[in-house]
């Protein structure tokens, strides 16, 4: 049974997700509607060409400039494998009980540096 | 309601689901907490969009770029059904962050929830790889050459690189047959696993309920 302070799923909340799932819905058609990606050229296989990827690979393609030749791999899989590894397990390094972040000082100073960064070399890039 | 009633005897819509709509919800959450639930709605749109350009698109060196423009300029609706599958794809990615951002700040995957935000961060690298893969499809110029460049990043692994990139690509070069793998990796291998890592997320979120206060 529902205490006070909480509330049955249905009907409020399922109203509530349905209608974020329709405005969701909506805005991707508006958006579909008004800007159409377009088909790029065909492929020209004797040039190399070095294209910026999608937005969100674009810190990746920073930091992999920082680390030419044979030191690509540090750049390119090391960091962000590191990265990730503390990502996937931030749980459990994150240990203890308290979940306000102004006592989780060094957790919130990971995160937000990880942030940080990935937000920095994402703008270095598009420079 | 007759006919409501004769499926309901028949397939026990009210019984069985009574139990998840009678379900508390903690009253303080707020529109914060809507971010995965965005996220998912997106991967809906996704699957479904998918499942019409996969009607229409070839996935093979002579017929890709091809198979595109016929889309675009030929199918009735069929730019606007590219688009919507591309903006889905790209608010995907930042409903993903903006959901964990939220985990993390309010240290929701705390005991007894760590092994959710596993399968949530597995679910990122899904969301990741999903865009990886199907920016290859359209087999144009940026595409042929991003995917070269992405692919050369493996091949940068010390001793085992070579073999890595070869692996990935399916040869030694991004020829057609990358184009055939990372098509099946979009359209199977990856719905596969995001399902199954869905299920595991939807799961614990269900018997463990939303996080409490902050």
């Amino acid at each position: 049974m529902a205490r006070k302070d909480e509330n049955i799923f249905f009907p409020r909340y399922l109203f509530e997700i349905a209608l974020v799932a329709l405005f969701t819905v909506e805005v991707v058609l508006l958006l579909a509607a008004l800007f159409h990606p377009a088909v790029g050229r065909e492929i020209d296989f004797s040039a190399q060409y070095s294209p910026r990827p999608e937005w969100y690979f674009l810190f990746l393609y920073q930091l992999t400039k920082y680390f030419p030749g044979r030191w690509t791999f540090v750049g390119a899989v090391l960091l962000p494998g590191l990265a990730f590894s503390a990502l996937l397990l931030a749980p459990f390094l994150d240990g203890g009980r308290k979940t306000a972040l102004r006592h989780r000082k060094v957790a919130a100073a990971t995160g937000f540096g990880l942030l940080l960064a990935i937000i920095c070399l994402t703008i270095l890039s598009l420079l | 309601m007759r006919l409501f009633d004769y499926l309901n005897k028949r397939m026990g819509f009210t019984s069985r689901h009574s139990r998840v709509l009678d379900k508390p919800v903690p009253g303080w959450i707020n529109y914060f907490y809507c971010f995965g639930g965005i996220t998912f709605t997106l991967f809906i749109v996704q699957l479904l969009t998918g499942l019409l350009l996969s009607v229409h698109y070839v996935p093979s060196e002579a017929e890709a770029y091809r198979s595109i423009q016929h889309l675009q300029q030929v199918v009735p609706l069929g730019r606007l059904l590219r688009a919507t599958h591309h903006w889905a794809a790209n608010l995907m990615v930042v409903m993903v962050l903006a959901h964990m951002l939220r985990v993390f700040i309010t240290g929701s995957y705390k005991n007894p929830r760590e092994l959710n935000w596993v399968a949530g961060a597995l679910l990122f690298v899904m969301t990741m790889s999903f865009g990886f893969t199907g920016y290859l499809l359209p087999w144009d110029q940026k595409a042929y050459w991003a995917t070269v460049v992405g692919t050369n990043m493996l091949g940068s692994v010390p001793f085992i690189g070579p073999s890595l990139a070869a692996f990935v690509r399916g040869g030694p070069d991004v020829t057609g047959r990358t184009l055939l793998r990372f098509y099946s990796m979009h359209m199977l291998w990856f719905p596969v696993a995001t399902g199954f890592f869905l299920w595991i997320h939807f799961h614990i979120l269900r018997r463990l309920g939303i996080s409490g206060g902050m």
